[in-house]
């Protein structure tokens, strides 16, 4: 062992980033952004989930407690009548809804019970949970009432009691694994044909520019949709994540990832010289997506603005289009659906049309 | 000479690189069937030529015409072969498939067996290039460039790191694809391949100094070796 020696490698390496302004801006500046975006995500200030409140009840009881959990600052809560909340229920504008049934009251006094009915949109497991809270806590101004039981029924709209984590989480990343394999792959195989010269060759033969994208595109969704399948087919049958939809709709939709990821892929190997520097793109492009995407966080309790960036990033449809499918059971006829599509299509056009546009200024 | 005798005209080119100029108003003018050498040092423009002659670089000013055609012009590019400076191949591919798909992309399907024979690979056509020596990299680089039977062939140093024999191999090979009515432009800074060729063109700065046969060049610098013809005739245009 010569410390000599060692310190030679050492001190090489921090010459070499000295040099590399990129790495040295990503080293010390990813880490702020990230930290960042996640404080900003949790403690921003965003939107409480929004509830209503279908107060049925001909007591004095059912008033006070809607008043209660319209006063929490937990949910944004406001009354409705039961046709009402069950329509907005469905176009996922509320998150969930409590019913005081007409007897609220009576219940309450004679059998010493509490027994409104929750019902839930039941798609995001956080919104859900912060609802259960919210409702179980306005409970506690009936306390003065003694040995009362809280007994809430609820039910779920999608999913419900026997959802578990990975079934809502499954949805999501089936299409997220997809995407980032995918996006890496290509940006690193793109670079790499820079890198041998051989993309010198390419431009020096009669190919035209959108012929050697399409021919990549076409090669790499191909293993991306093998890929897809063997991650749909392990999801579904080995982990069994619950799916209400077609299996045909959620290859569709991570078909279009794929094209997406392949085309994201190429179009940002043109920003980079070396593949090390292609692999730099991989936390700037995936982590604001997997944070701001409504993967973990539910895009409708963001802070405002960023609620503005989730609705511009691609992954957000995907997640919500493979949601939609896999949780909802949604079919084509949903317009929710047809968004989510259209927009995952449209970004697919963008990277495509950018990457043959910048292909040959790159390569001279 | 009429302008149908010629595969490239140059003239005038003028290409900058920020403040260098790579290429300071280069003229040259390679005939039909003739081996043309472009001689100069590391850093005369010789690439930044040959790479405006397939279109990967746009002049700044002056005209360049391949075959009589002037670019850029994709469909000229099939009838033109072009091997860069280092053997650009796909070390995960075989040497046959490598042939193939340049074949493929210059929109031929035959002709592999004919470019490995030619370059002696067909017994290594199976070979990964990434197990193949230097020498045989530059060898399958070649049959990558010539395997669509181009009319033109722009060869960048394609001796660089080659030893003696390989050398004398791929010049015979120069000279016989010559003799077959083809064209080809190789440059080098290596004076005795310089020797082989029909005509040459001396390079340097970005600006064509002199050309004309071993024979003429020697004869107007007055001197015997062509390293020393180069040398005062270099510092003749200096001067």
């Amino acid at each position: 062992m010569s410390t000599r020696r060692i310190g030679a490698i050492t001190r090489r390496l921090l010459q070499q980033f000295r040099r590399d302004h990129r790495t040295l801006a990503l080293l010390f500046g990813a880490p702020l952004v990230i930290l960042a975006l996640l404080g900003y995500v949790l403690r921003g200030g965003g939107d409480v989930p929004r509830m209503g409140v279908v107060d049925l009840d001909g007591g004095p009881l059912g008033s006070v407690l809607a008043q209660e959990i319209e006063r929490s600052s937990a949910v944004s809560a406001s009354g409705m009548s039961q046709a009402e909340a069950e329509a907005r229920l469905r176009s996922g504008e509320i998150a969930g809804y409590m019913l005081l049934p007409a007897d609220f009251s009576n219940q309450v006094q004679q059998s010493r019970v509490v027994a409104p009915e929750v019902r839930l949109e039941g798609s995001q497991p956080n919104l859900s949970a912060a609802i259960l809270q919210a409702t179980s806590q306005s409970f506690t101004v009936l306390a003065g009432q003694a040995g009362v039981h809280f007994t809430p029924r609820v039910s779920y709209r999608y999913g419900g009691p026997g959802f578990d984590t990975l079934d809502y989480f499954g949805a999501a990343f089936i299409g997220l694994v997809v995407f980032f394999l995918v996006f890496v792959i290509t940006a690193v195989a793109f670079l790499r044909e820079r890198g041998q010269g051989t993309l010198e060759r390419l431009m020096a033969s009669p190919l035209r520019r959108p012929e050697i994208v399409l021919g990549y595109m076409v090669g790499f969704t191909v293993l991306a949709l093998i890929q897809a399948a063997e991650v749909l087919a392990f999801s579904l049958l080995v982990l069994h994540v619950h799916n209400g939809g077609n299996v045909l709709l959620i290859f569709l939709l991570e078909a279009l990832m794929a094209i997406f990821a392949v085309n994201l892929g190429i179009f940002l190997s043109m920003f980079a010289s070396t593949e090390f520097q292609a692999v730099q793109f991989i936390p700037l492009v995936v982590v604001p997506q997997v944070l701001l995407s409504g993967i973990i966080f539910p895009v409708s309790t963001e802070p405002g603005p960023l609620r503005v960036v989730s609705n511009v990033l691609p992954l957000t449809y995907a997640v919500d289009g493979m949601r939609n499918i896999m949780i909802k059971g949604a079919d084509l006829s949903w317009s929710s659906l047809q968004l989510d599509l259209a927009v995952v299509l449209g970004f697919c056009v963008l990277v495509i049309a950018g990457g043959t546009a910048t292909l040959r200024r790159r390569v001279a | 000479m009429s302008a149908a005798d010629l595969a490239i005209d140059v003239a005038g080119v003028v290409k900058r690189f920020g403040s260098l100029a790579a290429l300071d108003g280069a003229s040259l003018q390679v005939r039909r069937g003739e081996v043309y050498g472009l001689l100069g040092p590391n850093g005369s423009g010789k690439t930044t030529l040959i790479r405006m002659l397939v279109g990967l670089l746009d002049p700044d000013a002056g005209t360049v015409q391949v075959l009589g055609r002037r670019l850029p012009d994709l469909d000229l590019l099939a009838r033109v072969g072009y091997m860069t400076q280092q053997a650009a191949l796909y070390p995960d591919l075989s040497v046959e498939e490598n042939v193939r798909f340049f074949a493929a992309i210059h929109g031929h399907q035959d002709g592999v067996r004919e470019a490995l024979e030619l370059v002696d690979l067909w017994d290594r056509r199976r070979s990964e290039v990434a197990t193949l020596s230097g020498g045989m990299r530059t060898r399958c680089s070649l049959a990558c460039s010539l395997v669509h039977e181009p009319d033109l062939l722009l060869l960048d140093e394609p001796t660089v790191g080659v030893d003696p024999q390989l050398r004398r191999q791929l010049w015979d090979r120069f000279r016989q694809m010559a003799a077959g009515g083809r064209t080809i432009l190789v440059s080098s800074h290596v004076m005795d391949e310089a020797e082989r060729c029909d005509r040459l063109g001396l390079i340097r700065s970005g600006r064509l100094l002199a050309e004309g046969t071993v024979a003429e060049l020697k004869a107007r610098a007055g001197v015997e070796r062509l390293e020393d013809a180069f040398l005062k005739l270099s510092e003749a245009a200096a001067g």
